[in-house]
């Protein structure tokens, strides 16, 4: 692979959806309300169904993605540096081994579920869980949808995806949450930012890292 | 030489063009703040100012774009004094003493409060700073851009005109779909910001010209100041590496001959366009002639997403956030209880508000406080415009500041000190202003005597620089009871402001039947009479069925509801109901409807006593709550307290009720959906029981406890609190809410002077745990006897005992047990 040929990837990119009814999947819905291996009564899947009409118009799905080059700088104490982020945690490393790139992404069901969700916590506090909940798989369908998108365009450089990594799983420390929605313009570009307290506003939203191996290396690594 | 603002509203003038693309170009990093180059690469942030006038900018920003205390603290100053010099030396280089220096300001980084963190006070005084720095060091004008929110860009008006003389520009950023990243939309862009008083508006970034198209002509239609577009060098896309614009300078400057055309007077360019573009740009537009913006007539309120022209379609504003007469709104307001404020704000919008009027007035009480809470409170739940009701001037300066949105003022009269008082405040804020034609001498008793305190009011408003176009005048609706001719009187008013003053007109219709019986009936024919005279907008409560129905009646039959299809989409198929409120949840609204669902829901049993007893009502009530069919427990609660004593209901039929789904939740054969739902039948039904204590004069039986809840210190996240807060407010106990993003001190406090015995924490995340942590070391060491339960999604019993707490509730459910056990003792 050429060098030239690398360098394609080391781009960024802005991606909104349009989400539909049918692709939320119920099954996950129930699941964040509590449900494990059991259907809702009528009353409950009746509830999920309006509040899945309720969500989708109001609901601005945007994501805004960048390719950086992954180094592993090896110190006494190893870590990994991209985008300007340099972190030792351990578990981001096990899934990034064998990765020379990452993606680092921002995504966002923008202001308009947060606006819902605070109005049914006054009028109504079980729409208000529903919603939650569909919001919630809203938001996961767009990371996947986001990741299949950047799954098709890895491949055509050979290349594959690891599992998306957030800010805040196992060791990777939330703190780095500045430095990833600024190097992405995450307020610029999706309208996502952060609270004092790290929380991101609009608060259905997802960061993470998406590691990129060649595939060769990649299938050796995982075994 | 005109002055600044004169050759703003009288000139063709060109802006420059991309500056973070060409930095970028010019070897900023990712990531890297274009801002620092001011201090550490001075040369190259001069070098583009002064290519960009030499291509015929008449003006260019400066590079401070990022600049705030948020990312540069204490260095703002500084920063901003030396990019203002930096394209001052540019202009002179270039030889261009008649081109201007704006002080450029974008977006802090950072979501407003509630949607985010960012006190509104506080995004004020960020850009206020950077204003005054700017201002100070010698540039001519200010330049708002890439605003994405309203409110964000309302506190950065405010900020820049608070401490700076200089004209102020704004310019939004607009997806393909004419919205902002928060919604708003250009007319409530060009309503709150002419309101405000800026010197242009417009559009930068987002798109490029061709895309920009249909919205810039939406500008030029609605606005009456000059109009800015800076659009992108079209639609970037990724290649090599690296992102691309598409649009040369040639193609650039052909789109931009559409946008000159379709009337805009100052252009310029955004990402990706060059000194090159502003050049081609400036040829290609030469033989265009230049067309000031004209004078719209239009007037608009406007919520945060969108805005209503008052005057065409009459609009319904919804009077019921108001304490006059309301004991049970009067003791929200002592308690500061917003949440019953929402309720409200909710319960008319869904039945057909336009427009909520906000009166929090109460002698005693701190309405300024008050009034800032109510607006911004109101405002996270809806999106309709509001109209901010009060006579106190301190009160209606923090609602019209706070607001996010153009507010109709709710009211000015002719008397000097009123005008004197109100039309400053809006002046400066912007607003609809609601004029009441009475002045020292008392309230005119004919038509045209009120006529001419409105031309007086006319007057003085113009003369404070209000125009004409943002008043409506009141008729002013008297009791008839007092005097049967007042109503034509009334009528009349309506029709000579109309037809002598060409403006709106706005009435308090329910005035007219005081003193008589079933006033409804009377209210309803007097606002269809006032309709039919013209009148804009009717203050009424929009939950009375009569009065609506006359409302949207009248739309049908004048020809203002086209297809029917408001008023079909309201009473089809309700011909057999006795009410007709809008779809309150698709829940039956009859007492018959009520108990024939519960019936059919209580899985075929029938009681031992006939299917009307007494008996069968309260089981179905009970089966009503195990259901969780909120609209059947609340009439069927209401037919038992006709039979049954309130108290006797609660504890025989309520809380057994209750009992039972909460120890299915706890076993686990019953989910959270399923347990909140029937707790909001259980609130419905105890609201019954309240209404009917009220009514007979008995006092509210004591609460079993007070509780404090707050969502902590730097979290936002309170829907586990408000669902804690349902479930114990059930259970018997008073709630003091007080909200998410706590500071410590205020719990405590408030625990200390409440002599709260419980608190009630929750935290969403680690980063956040910690505020909860030193609120519980607080009031340990201030208020040691009082007692902890803590809550939330990374919360464990481990990590409760860590910070301290008394107990970790992993439930709603849990915490009323042990609100049980810290009261019983």
């Amino acid at each position: 692979m050429t060098a030239a040929k690398e360098d394609f990837r080391l781009g960024c990119g802005r991606a909104d959806f349009r989400l539909e009814s049918k692709e939320i999947r119920r099954q996950d819905v129930w699941r964040y309300l509590g449900y494990r291996g059991s259907v809702p009564d009528a009353a409950v899947r009746e509830a999920v169904e309006e509040a899945i009409e309720k969500l989708l118009p109001v609901l601005e799905a945007r994501a805004v993605y960048r390719f950086f080059p992954l180094e592993i700088i090896q110190a006494e104490e190893p870590f990994l540096s991209f985008a300007g982020i340099r972190t030792k945690s351990r578990d981001l490393s096990k899934n990034l081994s064998g990765c020379h790139e990452v993606i680092l992404f921002a995504a966002t069901l923008g202001p308009g579920p947060d606006r819902l969700i605070r109005r049914a916590e006054v009028s109504h506090i079980s729409e208000a869980v529903i919603l939650q909940a569909v919001a919630a798989d809203a938001i996961e369908l767009v990371c996947d949808r986001l990741n299949e998108k950047l799954r098709l365009l890895a491949a055509r450089e050979g290349c594959v995806l690891r599992p998306r990594y957030s800010p805040g799983y196992g060791d990777f420390p939330l703190e780095v949450q500045r430095e990833f929605l600024q190097v992405l313009s995450a307020g610029k570009e999706i309208g996502l930012t952060l609270t004092e307290g790290l929380l991101m506003a609009p608060s259905k939203s997802v960061t993470a890292v998406i590691g990129v191996g060649r595939e060769r290396e990649a299938a050796e690594s995982e075994d | 030489m005109n002055t600044t603002i004169e050759r703003l509203q009288n000139e063709r003038l060109f802006w420059d063009g991309g500056t973070g693309s060409i930095l970028q170009a010019r070897g900023l990093q990712p990531g890297e703040l274009p801002e620092t180059w001011n201090l550490t690469n001075p040369s190259a942030i001069e070098e583009l100012a002064y290519e960009y006038y030499c291509a015929g900018s008449d003006i260019v920003n400066t590079n401070t774009f990022g600049l705030n205390a948020l990312k540069f603290p204490g260095q703002v100053a500084k920063i901003a004094a030396s990019a203002v010099e930096i394209t001052k030396r540019a202009r002179a280089r270039a030889g261009r003493p008649d081109a201007l220096v704006a002080l450029d300001l974008g977006p802090t980084g950072k979501l407003l409060a509630p949607l985010g963190d960012l006190d509104f006070e506080r995004a004020v005084s960020l850009y206020g700073e950077v204003a005054e720095a700017g201002t100070k060091a010698g540039a001519d004008l200010i330049l708002i851009e890439t605003m994405g929110d309203l409110y964000e860009a309302k506190a950065a008006v405010l900020g820049a005109k608070e401490h700076s003389d200089l004209p102020v520009c704004v310019t939004f950023t607009f997806d393909g779909k004419g919205k902002l990243l928060t919604g708003g939309n250009p007319a409530a862009a060009v309503a709150v910001f002419e309101g405000l008083g800026v010197s242009a508006i417009g559009m930068n970034c987002g798109l490029g010209p061709v895309e920009m198209l249909p919205l810039v002509r939406e500008f030029a239609a609605l606005s009456s100041i000059p109009v800015i577009i800076t659009p992108n060098a079209g639609l970037p896309f990724v290649e090599n590496g690296k992102t691309v614009y598409p649009l040369s300078p040639g193609a650039f400057a052909a789109a931009m001959r559409d946008v000159a055309s379709a009337g805009v007077q100052i252009l310029g360019g955004c990402c990706g366009t060059t000194p090159d573009h502003i050049r081609a740009m400036i040829e290609a537009v030469a033989d265009i002639p230049y067309r000031p913006q004209t004078e719209k007539a239009h007037c608009f309120a406007a919520g945060f997403s969108g805005a209503l022209e008052i005057g065409k379609k009459p609009l319904v504003i919804g009077e019921r956030i108001n304490p006059t007469g309301k004991k049970r709104f009067k003791e929200a307001l002592q308690k500061h209880d917003i949440d019953y404020i929402l309720s409200q704000a909710i319960e008319q919008e869904d039945a057909g508000a336009d427009i909520l009027d906000v009166n929090v007035g109460l002698p005693g009480i701190d309405e300024p406080g008050l009034m800032q809470d109510a607006v911004t409170a109101v405002q996270s739940v809806t999106a309709l415009p509001l109209q901010i009701d009060t006579t106190d001037p301190a009160a209606l300066e923090r609602g019209l500041r706070n607001v996010n949105g153009k507010a109709l003022v709710n009211s000015v009269n002719g008397k000097e000190e009123s005008l004197n008082t109100v039309l400053p405040i809006v002046r400066k804020y912007g607003g609809v202003l609601v004029c009441l034609p009475l002045d020292e001498g008392g309230i005119p008793e004919t038509a045209e005597g009120r006529l001419r305190i409105a031309r007086k009011i006319v007057s003085a408003a113009e003369s404070f620089g209000i125009q004409k176009k943002n008043l409506v005048f009141d008729g002013l609706t008297m009791a008839v009871s007092a005097d049967p001719k007042l109503g034509r009187v009334t009528l009349q008013t309506i029709r000579l402001i109309r037809e002598e003053l060409g403006l709106p007109t706005i009435l308090g219709v329910s005035n007219v039947s005081f003193g008589l019986p079933l006033r409804e009936n009377l209210n309803a024919a007097f606002l269809t009479m006032s309709l039919e005279e013209g009148l804009s907008l009717a203050i009424i409560n929009p939950n009375n069925d009569a009065v609506m129905s006359a409302y949207r009646s009248y739309l049908a039959l004048s020809e203002q509801d086209p297809q029917f299809s408001g008023y079909i989409g309201c009473y089809a198929g309700m011909e057999k109901k006795t009410s007709v409120k809008k779809k309150a949840g698709g829940a039956p609204e009859s007492a018959s409807d009520a108990s024939s669902a519960a019936k059919d829901t209580s899985d075929g049993k029938t009681s031992a006593s006939g299917p009307d007893s007494p008996e069968s009502g309260l089981k179905r009530l009970y089966e009503a709550i195990l259901k969780g069919l909120s609209a059947p427990a609340k009439e069927l609660a209401r037919e038992a307290l006709k039979n049954t004593a309130p108290l006797e209901l609660v504890n025989g039929t309520l809380i057994p009720a209750l009992d039972k789904v909460g120890k299915g939740f706890e076993s686990g054969r019953i989910y959270l959906p399923q347990l909140l739902m029937s707790a909001e039948a259980a609130q419905a039904a105890f609201a019954a029981v309240r209404d009917r204590m009220a009514a007979s004069g008995a006092s509210e039986s004591a609460a079993k406890g007070r509780v404090i809840l707050a969502t902590v210190k730097n979290d936002i996240h309170d829907i586990g609190k408000n669902i804690v807060k349902v479930m114990l407010e059930n259970y018997g106990y008073e709630v003091l809410d007080l909200g998410r993003d706590v500071p410590p001190e205020t719990i405590v406090d408030t625990a200390i002077a409440e002599d709260i015995r419980l608190v009630g924490l929750s935290a969403l995340m680690t980063t956040t745990v910690v505020s909860m942590e030193e609120t519980i070391r607080l009031l340990r060491e201030k208020k040691p006897d009082t007692k902890v339960v803590v809550g939330g999604a990374v919360m464990t019993a481990d990590y409760a005992a860590a910070i301290g707490a008394d107990y970790y509730a992993k439930d709603a459910m849990e915490t009323v047990r042990f609100a049980d056990r810290v009261f019983s003792n």
